[in-house]
């Protein structure tokens, strides 16, 4: 089962977390894609999972990463993901 | 004055496979895996258990002139690799005392395993507040070769440790080969060494690097590496003096290249590792229809096996020859690994066998090439490949020839 | 100015750079090393107070070194303090050659040979910290597993510059900037490279201060940790472009080990053989600048040099008691001190001159260059 439930404080979390782990000057959209609009990289989406990781006390696999593209995925992810 | 050829001549070796270069040759031949539970520090709470652990290592049986509890673990391995070595070129460390040499060390972590058990007596707030210096002494990297040039009282030799990550091995190799073709040195001791580290292991399990159960190179379904600890030290020397002493020669050392990426912290460049391949093959004076076995990098990551594939086949077209990746054997033994990977493709020259790519099931489409799947196989080897890729963008790839005296 | 007619197999100094105690910028430091020492204010070091070091203990920084405030907030987000020393030792250098109109190629051609203890012990440490406080083990921060990695620094340097060459890490102890210059000269003479950037790094932090603390010897007085990045470019006779002056010729380096506890003995026939090796005679030796260890190993070191040169010589160039013990980094800081110090003085052109050290461990290194001065 989920352990969490997204409500607007869990997506301004996961806004605040993913504007650092990107640097984003710019403000991030719901489906700005990560890699093709912010310029993220491969170390960037792993300290993003990691960190969503240690605040929420869940465990993301693997395989979730490829999929966490944009804020609305990494909230489906997160939603998803289960208590660690 | 023209180059001297360059030779290797003796192989001290300890991996998870077996110690010494008769096992590690039985091992590769029989294509043993050395994965297993991890017991070098306490794996609770990773959510991965598995690496390539040295067993049956005696710090006193190799360490003579130290008391063996200031060396660290990686440096213990180096200097057992490197006696190994010297006594299996046929040569006492006394023969090479007076003779300028080189001891070239490369290591991804040095001795980060007595800095972790440091750090976690902080953690725990154990530390005392005056910390053990013998502990603290064990830290420098540099000891790695420090220790086997005063252990072997090798009073001529330029002690360097490389500390160039994942590709060191290969980078203290070439160093060797152009000291000893130059005539800056009559000998060369190069290679690598690696603990288990726990630091590592966190990283790399952090980056979604490490295999749930095997590592499996090529294949469809990999995972991902292991990590691992072991050492490789090769004796390297003119050709000349090996035929005036009646040595036997393992393999001729041909050439090697290095560049680097200067493109990403952690992901590798196809361009930049098929560009190292043509260096070393032209250093070599090699034509990539001459080679008959690459010993790739070979992680068994999803990244490094589709970039490196890749890279084999812009340097060697559609029909590549055999690419076997010796981790999926011996894991990942960091700084280690391109070391033993030279070991062991001068083995597969001298013997004439192919070390198979273990734990292999189907092939990826992706990296489709002859990996020589979990068996070994015989042939009639004239030119082997061994790359060694680093986090950094370091690379290097060594060329090695069959030897024969005509 | 001295005019060089430069052969081709042969190997110089063409261009330096310091990230040092006294600043950012090559004169700063050629500024603060060849000061009247008696001038300045208190014994002439740069050092300060530390209260996160051991004991709270004096250190000479870099003056206001901040990563991002020096080298600006892109690609610098996860940028240690080692591998911000080693970027700015490289963009100083390259910016001096570019001012002078001689910009540095960067691309294939162009290798990278950086000495380092561990390179940042802060990270590492740091590093294994998250996994042992952790909660879970693997909570370690997955964006700094490069700064874990010794080559961090000469890799980081890579990437923002685009150095395509060779590009090495070396440890050594305390004569490694020597020894990364014998790897250098081979990496030349064998073709692998049409120049190379030879140098060393150390940064200060906790963390290097815990260790260094440790690993002294009971007999020594150790002065402040110092820290920078200190860097030679080092290219062929015939690869020196039109215009670049060659500031010195590397001459020899000899590197070894005492491995009979005969410390004098090693340290000398290390020396002379240098010298051989060079074609150089102890009395023409204008300068010769020590590795800066004290207690017992020091003293072999500073006895000998005196002994060989004299106390002119020994007494020519200042490194350590103005910028503290920069361990891995003190040699390369040593042949800098040298090439500002000599630039002042026209008695050195043409002289050869001699860069020592020695370590706690035994560990000898001797490099001999000859000083070409330098147009002004």
């Amino acid at each position: 089962m989920s352990a969490i439930t997204i409500d607007e404080a869990v997506e301004a979390q996961v806004r605040e977390i993913i504007a650092d782990a990107l640097e984003l000057e710019e403000e991030l959209t719901r489906t700005g894609l990560f890699v093709d609009d912010y310029g993220a990289d491969s170390l960037a989406a792993i300290e993003l999972l990691s960190t969503l990781e240690k605040t929420f006390g869940v465990t993301i696999e693997q395989d979730e990463l490829p999929k966490m593209v944009n804020l609305e995925a990494v909230l489906e992810v997160l939603a998803r993901a289960e208590a660690r | 004055m023209t180059a001297r050829r360059v030779v290797l001549t003796g192989i001290g070796v300890l991996s998870s496979i077996g110690n010494g270069v008769t096992e590690f040759t039985r091992g590769l031949r029989e294509g043993r895996c050395g994965a297993g539970p991890i017991t070098r520090f306490d794996s609770t709470g990773f959510r991965r258990q598995l690496a390539h652990e040295v067993h049956d290592f005696t710090p006193s049986q190799w360490v003579r002139h130290t008391p063996a509890e200031q060396l660290g673990r990686a440096t213990q391995f180096s200097v057992a690799a490197a006696r190994m070595a010297v006594s299996d070129a046929g040569l006492d460390p006394a023969d090479l005392r007076e003779r300028p040499g080189l001891v070239t060390v490369g290591t991804t972590d040095g001795e980060a395993d007595a800095l972790d058990r440091l750090v976690e007596a902080q953690a725990n707030g154990t530390v005392p507040a005056d910390l053990d210096p013998v502990a603290v002494g064990r830290l420098a990297a540099h000891r790695l070769a420090l220790a086997v040039v005063r252990e072997l009282r090798l009073s001529r030799a330029v002690p360097s440790v490389l500390g160039t990550a994942c590709a060191a091995g290969n980078y203290a190799v070439g160093d060797g080969y152009d000291a000893v073709r130059s005539g800056e040195a009559d000998w060369a001791l190069v290679g690598g060494a690696d603990a288990l580290t726990r630091r590592t292991f966190a990283g790399f399990h952090r980056l979604g690097l490490v295999a749930s159960d095997r590592c499996r190179p090529f294949d469809a379904d990999r995972e991902g590496l292991l990590t691992a600890e072991g050492a490789g030290v090769l004796v390297l020397e003119d050709l000349e003096s090996a035929r005036a002493r009646g040595a036997r020669v393992y393999a001729e050392l041909l050439g090697y290249g290095l560049n680097c990426d200067a493109h990403h912290p952690t992901a590798p460049h196809t361009d930049s590792v098929a560009q190292v391949m043509r260096l070393a093959l032209a250093d070599a004076g090699v034509k990539p229809e001459e080679v008959d076995l690459i010993s790739a990098h070979g992680t068994g990551t999803p990244t490094n096996d589709v970039t490196e594939i890749r890279a084999v086949r812009q340097v060697f077209g559609d029909r590549p020859p055999r690419t076997v990746a010796l981790k999926s054997m011996l894991g990942h033994t960091m700084g280690a690994a391109s070391a033993l990977g030279a070991a062991a493709s001068a083995l597969a020259l001298a013997h004439g066998f192919v070390p198979p790519t273990v734990n292999h099931r189907t092939t990826d489409p992706e990296c489709a090439v002859d990996c020589v799947p979990n068996h070994a196989v015989d042939a009639d080897l004239r030119v082997v490949v061994n790359n060694g890729l680093a986090f950094g963008g370091n690379n290097a790839a060594v060329v090695l020839g069959r030897h024969q005296e005509s | 100015m001295t005019t060089v007619a430069v052969p081709t197999d042969r190997h110089f100094i063409t261009a330096w750079s310091a990230v040092s105690p006294y600043g950012l910028e090559s004169a700063d430091y050629a500024r603060g090393v060849t000061a009247d020492v008696a001038a300045d204010a208190g014994d002439g070091s740069r050092a300060v107070p530390v209260p996160d070091g051991h004991a709270g203990e004096q250190a000479c920084l870099v003056p206001g070194f901040e990563v991002r405030e020096v080298l600006g907030r892109a690609g610098t987000r996860t940028m240690d303090r080692a591998t911000g020393l080693a970027v700015t030792a490289v963009r100083e250098l390259f910016d001096e050659a570019s001012r002078a109109r001689r910009p540095v190629p960067v691309g294939t051609g162009t290798a990278l040979v950086l000495a380092t203890t561990l390179g940042s012990a802060q990270s590492q440490h740091d590093f294994a910290h998250a996994s042992f406080t952790g909660e879970k083990p693997y909570d370690v921060p997955a964006q700094y597993m490069p700064n874990v990695l010794m080559n961090c620094p000469a890799a980081a340097s890579a990437i923002r510059f685009g150095l395509k060459g060779p590009n090495t890490t070396l440890a050594g102890g305390r004569p490694s900037g020597l020894l990364a210059l014998g790897y250098a000269r081979r990496l030349l003479a064998a073709g692998r490279a049409e120049r190379v950037l030879v140098g060393a790094v150390e940064e200060y932090s906790p963390s290097r201060s815990w260790i260094e603390h440790h690993t002294r010897a009971a007999d020594e007085t150790p002065g402040p940790l110092g820290e920078g990045c200190a860097l030679l470019l080092v290219e062929p006779g015939n690869g020196i472009p039109a215009g670049r002056t060659a500031l010195a010729e590397l001459l020899a380096v000899d590197a070894r080990v005492d491995v009979d506890d005969r410390l004098a003995t090693t340290a000398e026939a290390c020396v002379r053989a240098a010298l051989a090796a060079a074609g150089v005679e102890a009395p023409d030796v204008w300068a010769a600048v020590a590795g800066g260890l004290t207690g017992r190993t020091g003293h072999v070191e500073t006895a000998l040099l005196r002994r060989l040169f004299g106390p002119e010589a020994t007494d020519r160039v200042h490194v350590h008691t103005h910028i503290g013990d920069t361990a891995a980094a003190s040699t390369t800081f040593q042949l800098a001190a040298l090439l500002a110090t000599a630039k002042g003085d026209p008695t050195s052109h043409g002289r050869p001159a001699v860069i020592t050290s020695i370590d706690r461990d035994g560990s000898v290194a001797c490099a001999v260059v000859r000083l070409l001065g330098e147009e002004t």
